[in-house]
């Protein structure tokens, strides 16, 4: 019975003296445990993001022209778009609830043709709420570039929305001549320019997919039927020009059905003549 | 006159005792009370380890008091020794009761609720004091416990003992071994992260396989088609009220029953045939005050430290993964351990022969074993068949749960298990585990993982590697490339890919790390 008495004393004591320490340490470790919930808050919220998000304000948040505005710009942050749209809670609370319920009605002084959706599934949307609560950490993360005044990370994927001046092509439809084009490239154009969101997640504009098209033609066939109809109003002979055309004068000829100024117009200035190039390059491979 | 009196016999004491020694004996009456029959000098001669007088004041208790009445006088000295017991009968009802205790405290943070449930897990974990701590010891004392009260059940089937007159506790402690399951499992849904929604699912699907109820004890069980609120709290109200008030009622009869009998004495004390656990001669008998409450109190003692420094020195910590999603089924999600068999049992074909028929024999045979196997002798000479079957069936049964693995059988793709490899969807895996700083922005290929720049980096290429060569013919003139970027301050994207046959075939996953996220912590 002794040894047992003794082994049991000096269990107990060890214990209680794990314990203690274990105590004071507590305050330390529930602080990392809560760090480290938002780092995987931020993981999944990433990854949510890449899913939903990315189509239309773009890879890294930078928006996407004619779609979407940027949301990991500094006025999302340092209060000033919160006062002009005269929000009085937390940026926390502004950014989960436009998430969560969207924005059905523009808010003021813009005009996206397409509105923000729905996300919470609180709302009809597809997202539960601990993933808009992911998402939203992952956005207000952008947050932490601002605080800490780092204005672009060496993120090859976030080139296209850089402030960095490029040569762009212009809007004559036949100079500069343009370089060989490349289709594979021009598909990831167009999904990082945000085209496909109009043209094939959508029927904001035309589908440039034959099984989506209701003539069952694909937009590389149509650009070459386009400029010999009787309706046609641009100046464009072949259909590399025709794509050329409409997509840096995209007015020039409004598509049937379709309202003018609805597709981004602005094209001529952001791209380069190798972009357009491999763009309407693809486009010509999709029959 | 006033208008009441109060009478105090303790001023008409101290009036003609004085008031210590008054005090003493008052106190020694309080204490008498307390124990059901122990005086404060009856106490302390136990503690010293006196021989008790004759008649011995110490059954006193078991007779008058309500705690000590479910426990024996005496036990034969022979069942105090490691062998036969090895103590593992006392060790389920330390755990049942310890599971209880860590169980109370959690259930003070926890809704129930899709909504809230994941929160309150991570709520636990880092904003409760102690609540880690908790959650563990629940975790790991229930892991614990299913072992402990299957080795007790060996344990009672080698010695014999659930033969003639314990068939009946035999059976009751069937009923506590499916409780002590069902324990388990529905508690195993309760933090509804991605382990446990997609393990609960697995091991709840096998009842869909039921023939012609399938659907109806499907819907009962999860509250719908799908486990969500209703089925959450189904689950809840199983473990934390149904499952543990029955067991408890249950463990009453089993001990019960047990103390009836008396503990079976180890099989060559006994004539073949005889039973003389109840009849234990004066000079074996080892009384319950002090020898056996004494190496009770050690042992609870000894187990808690241990558990408690498991979980801290030890490290060991209960996982919680990603929320529950029920649109997303990770790859190699399994049953909880204990029912792997069942999952391994399913690989061998029919649905409704392995998963139910089977299992459904299995479980009635033990319980009707008692009453089937009736063969007098208790001694292990004259049990080889028992035996062996019984050997047998561990081996059969451990083949079984290594089958239900997902080292076996695996059904997905070779590039989709290699790049599962490094960012696994059941745990945190060696891309997560990295240190964030090594993870240094680049693009890595698996051929030259000798080159890239940091150990991490390094170890995590040549388990790429070493993946990629395990599945040579499968995936031809296979690499593996890792890209890691900055995506915002304190956050990287990693993207692994498998490309083969040229470059024709690609597989490509991302996955997103962050600087402070602490998995596998
Ligand atoms: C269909 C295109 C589209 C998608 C997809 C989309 N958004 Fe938006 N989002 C918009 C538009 C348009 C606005 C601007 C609405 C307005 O101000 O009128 C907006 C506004 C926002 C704003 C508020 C910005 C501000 O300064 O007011 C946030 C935050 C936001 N979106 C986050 C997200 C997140 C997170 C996702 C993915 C879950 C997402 N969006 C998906 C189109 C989209
Ligand atoms: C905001 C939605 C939107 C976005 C973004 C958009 N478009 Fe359009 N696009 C339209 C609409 C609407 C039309 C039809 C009206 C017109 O012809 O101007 C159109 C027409 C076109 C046409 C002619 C289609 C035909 O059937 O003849 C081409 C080619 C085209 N877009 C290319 C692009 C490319 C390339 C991009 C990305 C760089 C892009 N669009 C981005 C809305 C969009
Ligand atoms: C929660 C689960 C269980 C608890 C708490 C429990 C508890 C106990 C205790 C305290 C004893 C006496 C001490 C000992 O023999 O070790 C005992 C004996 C016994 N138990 Fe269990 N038991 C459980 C499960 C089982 C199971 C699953 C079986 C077999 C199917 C079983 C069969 C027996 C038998 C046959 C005895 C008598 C042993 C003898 O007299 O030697 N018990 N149980």
């Amino acid at each position: 019975m002794t040894w047992r008495t003794v082994v049991g004393t000096l269990a107990t004591f060890v214990t209680t003296i794990v314990v203690a320490f274990w105590l004071i340490n507590e305050p330390a470790r529930m602080k990392e445990a809560e760090d480290g919930f938002a780092g995987r808050s931020m993981e999944a919220g990433a990854a949510i993001y890449e899913n939903n998000c990315t189509r239309c304000h773009g890879p890294a948040g930078g928006g996407l022209v004619g779609l979407a505005p940027a949301i990991n710009n500094p006025a999302l942050f340092d209060g000033s778009r919160l006062a002009e749209v005269g929000w009085a809670g937390s940026l926390h609370d502004f950014v989960y609830s436009t998430i969560s319920g969207g924005r059905p009605l523009a808010s003021s002084g813009t005009t996206w043709p397409q509105r923000m959706p729905t996300w919470s599934t609180e709302y009809g949307g597809p997202l539960r709420h601990d993933q808009v609560r992911d998402v939203t950490a992952f956005v207000l993360n952008w947050g932490r570039a601002y605080e800490e005044g780092i204005t672009a990370l060496q993120n090859p994927e976030t080139a296209t929305t850089s402030m960095e001046p490029i040569d762009a092509v212009g809007i004559d439809i036949n100079t500069p001549e343009l370089p060989p084009g490349n289709p594979d490239d021009g598909e990831a154009l167009t999904v990082s320019l945000g085209c496909t969101a109009c043209h094939i997640q959508t029927e904001v504009g035309p589908a440039w997919l034959a099984e989506n098209h209701p003539d069952g033609t694909g937009i590389g066939t149509r650009s070459g039927e386009r400029i010999d109809a009787a309706d046609y109003t641009g100046a464009a002979t072949t259909a590399e020009q025709y794509l050329r055309e409409s997509i840096v004068r995209t007015n020039d000829y409004v598509v049937e059905g379709y309202e003018p100024g609805i597709m981004v117009a602005t094209y001529g200035e952001t791209l380069t003549a190798q972009n357009l190039s491999d763009i309407i390059s693809y486009l010509i491979t999709l029959k | 006159m006033s208008l009441f009196r109060i009478h105090a016999p303790i001023l008409d004491d101290i009036r003609s005792d004085g008031l210590m020694p008054t005090l003493i004996a008052k106190t020694d009456e309080v204490v008498t009370r307390l124990t059901a029959g122990l005086n404060v000098e009856e106490i302390r001669s136990v503690l010293r380890g006196d021989p008790p007088k004759r008649p011995n004041p110490r059954v006193k208790p078991h007779a008058d008091g309500f705690w000590m009445h479910m426990r024996p006088t005496y036990f034969h000295e022979k069942v105090m020794t490691l062998y036969p017991t090895f103590r593992l009968g006392w060790l389920s009802v330390y755990f049942l009761v310890f599971e209880t205790i860590t169980g109370l405290v959690l259930m003070l943070w926890y809704t129930p609720s899709p909504l809230t449930a994941f929160e309150d897990m991570q709520n636990i974990m880092s904003n409760v004091p102690l609540g880690l701590m908790m959650r563990d010891l629940h975790r790991l004392g229930a892991e614990f416990m299913v072992m402990v009260v299957l080795l007790h059940m060996l344990r009672t089937f080698i010695t014999g003992s659930y033969k003639k007159p314990r068939q009946f506790t035999w059976f009751t402690g069937g009923v506590l071994l499916l409780l002590t399951l069902f324990l388990s499992f529905s508690g195993y849904l309760l933090p509804w992260d991605q382990l446990s929604l997609w393990a609960v699912t697995i091991g709840a699907s096998m009842a869909e396989a039921t023939p012609v109820i399938g659907r109806e004890v499907n819907l009962l069980v999860r509250g719908g088609p799908d486990f969500g609120a209703n089925g959450l709290l189904r689950f809840y109200l199983l473990h934390v009220f149904a499952l543990p008030l029955i067991a408890f009622i249950f463990l009453g009869v089993h001990y019960y029953k047990v103390i009836i009998h008396g503990h079976s004495l180890p099989p060559k004390e006994e004539e073949i045939g005889v039973d003389t656990a109840r009849k234990v001669p004066m000079e074996k008998r080892s009384y319950f005050l002090p020898d056996v409450l004494t190496k009770e109190i050690y042992w609870v003692v000894i187990w808690t430290a241990l558990l408690i420094l498991m979980v801290t020195v030890g490290n060991w910590h209960a996982p919680l993964e990603p929320h529950a999603d029920s649109q997303v089924t990770p790859l190699h999600t399994t049953a909880p351990w204990y029912f792997l068999w069942l999952q391994g049992m399913l690989k061998l074909g029919d649905k409704v022969f392995w998963g139910v028929v089977a299992p459904g024999i299995l479980v009635n045979f033990v319980f009707v074993l008692p009453y089937l196997e009736v063969g007098p002798s208790r001694r292990y000479i004259h049990r080889r068949v028992g035996l062996s079957v019984c050997a047998i069936s561990i081996i059969v049964f451990s083949w079984l749960t290594y089958m239900g693995t997902p080292y076996h059988a695996v059904s997905s793709s070779p590039d989709q298990e290699v790049v599962a490899a490094l960012v696994p969807q059941t745990h945190p895996g060696p891309v997560r585990t990295a240190s964030y700083d090594e993870l240094v922005p680049g693009e890595y290929s698996s051929d030259k993982w000798n080159s890239a720049p940091t150990d991490n980096l390094r170890e995590i290429m040549e388990t790429f590697d070493h993946e990629i060569n395990k599945y040579g013919n499968e995936l031809p003139g296979a690499v593996g490339i890792m890209n890691i970027v900055d995506w915002q301050v304190g956050l990287k994207k990693v993207t692994l890919s498998v490309v083969w046959n040229n470059g024709e075939d690609t597989f490509t996953q991302n996955v997103y790390v962050h600087e402070d996220s602490k998995h596998g912590h």
